[in-house]
């Protein structure tokens, strides 16, 4: 932890995140989207690369029930599963 | 008065046993060939002003080592900001420099080649009741890709409890290019009597992680939660908000 004795080396030193805390979800309103979530990560190995569909589900859950600011789903890092692609019709985005 | 004086300025000259039997050769011989009262004056009047020489000669050098002390006491105080500012400017101690910008999110591309475990740990303090655990023990991510994971907490009592918690990021190097973008940490969070909750934390690694030639070993990270009760009354500080 941050009590290193040593003046040389480095400690760690927490921040705060960006956008705050989350509220708890004390209703479980998205605890269905938490379970799709875990479920295809234990699927997959736990490879996060592979379920960002579940947890941008998950997070849009949130922001609609009043569990998280309202944020454009780019600011989230879910930029790619944003754009439509050109040929198909798209069912990934939102306004 | 006068002799105590010759020894005392005598003494503090290089080769002061030189020096003392020339000068009492030189009284001698001046006794001798002038007459006493003479000698008397006008060893004196050498004298005096010799002792006056040396007098502002010490008060120079006194106030220089006055003026010395002084500079270094002011120094001392004007370090801390001085060294603040160089600490945000070249990011020593693991003060925030890279990639702390929120624009960054949603621009950066995932570095695809570089894997890297992440692992969770959740302890809770000695008196703190709850049941916290992580949903997860591993996640794999890549650096540049948001991740989301889950804790669980069950309050197994029959009070409410409210808790507070501080995380931990190992290896500490790797800890300034783990950004979290949302999570449970630093604010209070109250669990009913038999509630249980889930609790994300939104974070990513930055892409900056894959080019510093000091992580280029590290392949697990693993970000450890602690949760505190947190009593009545209590104020904690917001770190990061604190310092700067």
């Amino acid at each position: 932890m941050s009590t290193a004795m040593n003046f040389g080396s480095k400690s760690f030193k927490p921040r705060a995140p960006d956008k705050g805390a989350f509220p708890l979800d004390h209703f479980g309103e998205c605890k269905a989207f938490k379970d799709t979530f875990m479920k295809c990560l234990r699927d997959n190995h736990f490879d996060n690369s592979k379920c960002r569909l579940q947890s941008k589900d998950y997070l849009e859950c949130r922001m609609d029930h009043q569990l998280m600011a309202k944020e454009p789903l780019e600011k989230l890092g879910f930029r790619d599963l944003m754009d439509p692609p050109p040929s198909q019709a798209d069912k990934d985005s939102k306004p | 008065h006068l002799s105590s004086w010759l020894r005392g300025c005598i003494q503090m000259l290089p080769g002061g046993a030189v020096a003392r039997t020339l000068h009492f050769q030189a009284e001698d011989f001046l006794r001798r060939r002038l007459p006493a009262r003479l000698v008397t004056q006008s060893r004196g009047r050498k004298w005096r002003s010799q002792q006056d020489e040396w007098r502002t000669r010490n008060k120079t050098v006194l106030t220089y080592i006055a003026a010395a002390g002084v500079g270094m006491i002011g120094l001392s105080y004007a370090a801390v900001p001085l060294y603040r500012l160089y600490c945000q400017a070249s990011g020593l101690g693991g003060t925030a420099v890279a990639g702390h910008d929120t624009e960054q999110v949603a621009t950066m591309t995932p570095v695809k080649e570089r894997v890297i475990k992440v692992t969770f740990n959740a302890d809770t303090h000695a008196s703190m009741q709850w049941n916290f655990r992580p949903q997860q023990t591993e996640i794999f991510v890549v650096p540049g890709e948001t991740a989301l994971a889950f804790y669980r907490a069950k309050n197994p009592t029959d009070k409410p409890i409210i808790g507070i918690s501080t995380y931990n990021v190992v290896p500490f190097e790797a800890g300034q290019y783990f950004n979290k973008i949302q999570c449970f940490c630093f604010e209070e969070q109250r669990l009913n009597p038999h509630e249980e909750v889930d609790m994300p934390v939104f974070f990513y690694i930055d892409p900056e992680f894959d080019e510093d030639p000091r992580m280029a070993r590290v392949e697990t990270i693993t970000l450890s939660y602690t949760f505190f009760e947190a009593k009545e009354g209590q104020k904690l500080p917001l770190p990061g908000y604190s310092y700067n």
